[in-house]
């Protein structure tokens, strides 16, 4: 008799057309999105705010009602999402230039407020779906299209390590950062996106999740030299870890 | 009886705000349309408050007029801002505590009244501004005091109750100040 | 403040009125950053919102109130959010989202003197930032203009009603002189029924697939096709929902045009005016869009003679002009800020012209 080993997630849409680019790590954030939504019972009673980039068809895949918010302000439409109605679920799905660029004061104050949401944000160090200008997570020494000899310090500054800015806020009941690159790692990132969902049915405050993701296309990598680059060049700055649990604190 | 407006200025602390909305809430008990509009802003720099309150029987036009039937000037600057504002005809009530009682128009009426000595007799320095009404209730004749008594418990909130009798004290001195000892 | 389910009358700020009509109106949520002269409804609302244990957010910006109110329409609750022209500038992209979401926001926008900080005073500078839109693409929004602190209260219901009724964000622009003015009131009760919105409000995915409330259209024709059915929307709109006030225009050789706080000394001079056997007419557009082109036109068969009178360097005429077509003289009498022209100008103006 044949054992089921792997399930699409019910949260997960039928019959979709998977539209990221070949190894970019897209797919298995929101993969995991679903199934965590699944495991903890919840697709009946979310509310997705999506937001500008690659990230907005996060709504075309995940079979749970959601707003798309303007670029930058999903956090906001999140916060209006929950005051209206606490009983329901509610997280972003945002990617960094969204999330800490034109979205920081939003994404920045839903923490501090201490807002009961959940947000997950994919950093892949470029703007994607604008075809890779330089971000705020863009690395010291990048190729970008709008950094043409790298990200120097003069005319860029530095890039935003989100995970522990988040941590600072004193309404973050959970911050993290994790990786896509290794199977170990994604299981790791699983778990993360779990806790932050759990904090907010706990009512614990702001749930936060960075995970560091590949943009082959825009780096002009193949799918594994991506994930090398990740490993290699963005986890010795952006340190995978959790920044901030208040479950574990007490 | 057509539209009237009146002017209460002075400066901040003396509660000019609050005694318009006094009498803008006594001519609507008596039954009057009104509208009551405060100075705001940069206007309000250098201490001077004002604001304006028109009644009619018909629709109120508008505030910010031209000029007013009945001026309350609680201080020097504000006699010497508005003077020349007050319609032909139409009355300057003055606070001579604070105001010297010249008489610059011959086509006004006058009234200077010691307006914050007398408060201070009532026993309370914040009591001018209510005071004040009281003299406008008797020059303009258009609320009675009786109004003014309704006004003064719809505005006065709650917690502040207990001042109630000291605001209808003054505003009765004010209301039975001797015209005649102008 | 006030006794506000009663017919009992009440002295009050444009800024509260408007306040408690929303709450009458039952509000949910609201969403504020504070500006002059408009503070007076978010402080109110911080109270009230709390004491009847509604939301409420002391938002970090405009941008983000204006986007906390379309979160909070897209699960079907009524929300609004407040500001003023400056600070309704930073809202222009979250309208435009609004309009193509079709979510019901009610913005309260209390004009203020611009371009830029400008200053504080009364203005009618923003009838085009409201009728015209400074967000992108091609949307309306309902926008009423009260002229009274009484419609304040009466036409901060209707924005919730027709907001709701439509699906579409609908503005009340008053201004500094309303917002700050005392006038007697009577609340009375929300006076509209409320509007089922079972087959689009965002609830969670019970028993269903998830819905999506979006903008993005990749495909172009899907664009075209759902542009067409958002204007056979403000078709409906147009035809149901224009709404003025007109006195004396029947044998009118003159008809004076002016919204909001400004047309009351234009009312009164016009009576004014009568009174000394001119016949002059009186027009008031109270649903600023739709614009009353209608019956402007009409008019204008009839009555040669237009004078706009408002507080800007002239917007609303434009909108008159239009409506006319060249079939009438269209003037202005306007004052770029603050106090609205008083009525012996107005009437020296209507007798020159």
């Amino acid at each position: 008799m044949a054992t089921q080993v792997f399930k699409i997630a019910d949260s997960f849409r039928k019959d979709v057309k998977y539209s990221f680019c070949p190894g970019c790590d897209h797919g298995v954030a929101i993969r995991l999105v679903a199934e965590v939504l699944d495991e903890l019972g919840l697709r009946e009673k979310t509310i997705l705010a999506a937001s500008i980039g690659c990230s907005v068809t996060a709504y075309d895949f995940l079979n749970v009602d959601s707003i798309e918010a303007p670029h930058g302000r999903a956090l906001a439409e999140a916060t209006g999402v929950k005051r209206a109605r606490p009983d329901k679920f509610v997280f972003t799905y945002q990617g960094d230039g969204d999330f800490a660029s034109i979205g920081l004061a939003e994404s920045m104050h839903a923490a501090l407020r201490g807002e009961n949401l959940s947000a997950i944000c994919i950093n892949n160090t470029t703007y994607g779906m604008t075809g890779g200008q330089l971000g705020p997570t863009t690395l010291l020494g990048q190729v970008t299209t709008t950094s043409p000899t790298g990200r120097n310090i003069e005319y860029y500054g530095y890039p935003i390590k989100i995970a522990e800015h988040i941590a600072l806020c004193d309404g973050t009941a959970f911050s993290a950062r994790v990786s896509l690159d290794t199977i170990a790692n994604i299981r790791k990132a699983k778990q993360a996106i779990k806790k932050a969902f759990e904090v907010q049915i706990k009512g614990l405050g702001f749930g936060f999740v960075e995970i560091l993701s590949t943009c082959p296309t825009n780096w002009k990598m193949t799918p594994q030299q991506a994930h090398e680059r990740v490993r290699n060049e963005m986890m010795p700055i952006f340190k995978p870890g959790i920044y901030k649990d208040v479950t574990a604190e007490s | 009886m057509s539209e009237k407006n009146f002017i209460i200025a002075g400066f901040g602390g003396q509660g000019v705000l609050l005694a318009g909305e006094v009498l803008a809430n006594a001519c609507m008990i008596k039954g009057l349309n009104v509208t009551w509009y405060p100075s705001y802003g940069a206007e309000m720099r250098g201490g001077t408050v004002n604001c304006e309150i028109v009644t009619s029987e018909t629709e109120v036009s508008s505030v910010n007029k031209k000029d007013a039937d009945f001026i309350v000037a609680l201080n020097q600057a504000s006699f010497d801002k508005f003077i020349s504002k007050i319609k032909k005809g139409g009355w300057m009530i003055a606070n001579s505590s604070l105001v010297n009682a010249i008489k610059p128009r011959a086509d006004i009426n006058y009234l200077f009244a010691p307006v914050t000595k007398l408060a201070e007799q009532v026993g309370n320095i914040k009591m001018t501004n209510i005071l004040a009404l009281g003299l406008v209730a008797k020059v303009s004749k258009i609320v009675s005091i009786e109004n003014l008594t309704e006004a003064l418990d719809t505005v006065i909130p709650p917690h502040r109750k207990n001042l109630l009798p000291l605001n209808l004290k003054a505003l009765k001195i004010g209301y039975e100040y001797d015209l005649l000892t102008v | 403040m006030v006794e506000c389910l009663t017919n009992k009358k009440v002295l009050t700020k444009g800024n509260y009125a408007i306040a408690q009509a929303a709450i009458n109106a039952g509000v949910e949520c609201y969403f504020g950053y504070p500006i002059t002269p408009q503070s007076e409804i978010g402080e109110f609302m911080s109270g009230k919102m709390q004491e009847l244990k509604r939301a409420y957010v002391s938002a970090e910006s405009e941008l983000a109130a204006i986007n906390m109110a379309i979160g909070a329409c897209s699960t079907g609750a009524k929300a609004m959010t407040s500001s003023s022209s400056c600070a309704v500038a930073l809202m222009q992209e979250g309208l435009s989202y609004a309009t193509s979401d079709q979510l019901p926001i009610v913005l309260i926008s209390v004009m203020r003197g611009g371009p830029g900080l400008g200053n504080i005073y009364p203005s009618q500078g923003d009838y085009f930032q409201a009728t015209k839109g400074g967000g992108n693409g091609d949307y309306k929004l309902i926008v009423l203009a009260p002229s009274t602190v009484q419609e304040c209260v009466d036409l901060t219901y209707k924005a919730f009603y027709l907001a709701h009724k439509y699906r579409n964000p609908t503005v009340l622009l008053a201004d500094g002189l309303l917002g700050q003015m005392m006038e007697p009131v009577t609340f009375g009760e929300y006076p509209y029924p409320e509007i089922d919105n079972s087959d689009w409000a965002l609830t969670g995915a019970k028993g269903r697939d998830g819905r999506v409330i979006r903008s993005y259209a990749p495909l172009a024709e899907n664009q075209c096709v759902f542009l067409n059915k958002l204007f056979e929307k403000y078709k409906k709109i147009e035809e149901n929902e224009t709404e003025w006030e007109e006195i004396g225009t029947d044998d009118a050789d003159i008809i004076l045009v002016s919204f909001g706080s400004t047309s009351r000394n234009v009312k009164t001079a016009v009576k004014q005016c009568r009174e000394q056997g001119l016949k002059v007419g009186f027009f008031r557009p109270i649903t600023l869009y739709p614009f009353p082109n209608k019956r402007l036109y009409e008019l204008s068969q009839k009555t040669k003679k237009f004078l706009c009178v408002e507080v800007n360097m002239g917007q609303m005429i434009n909108d008159v002009k239009l409506a006319i077509n060249g079939n009438a003289k269209v003037e202005l009498l306007n004052r770029p800020v603050g106090a609205p022209p008083n009525v012996d100008e107005i009437v020296e103006k209507t007798m020159r012209f």
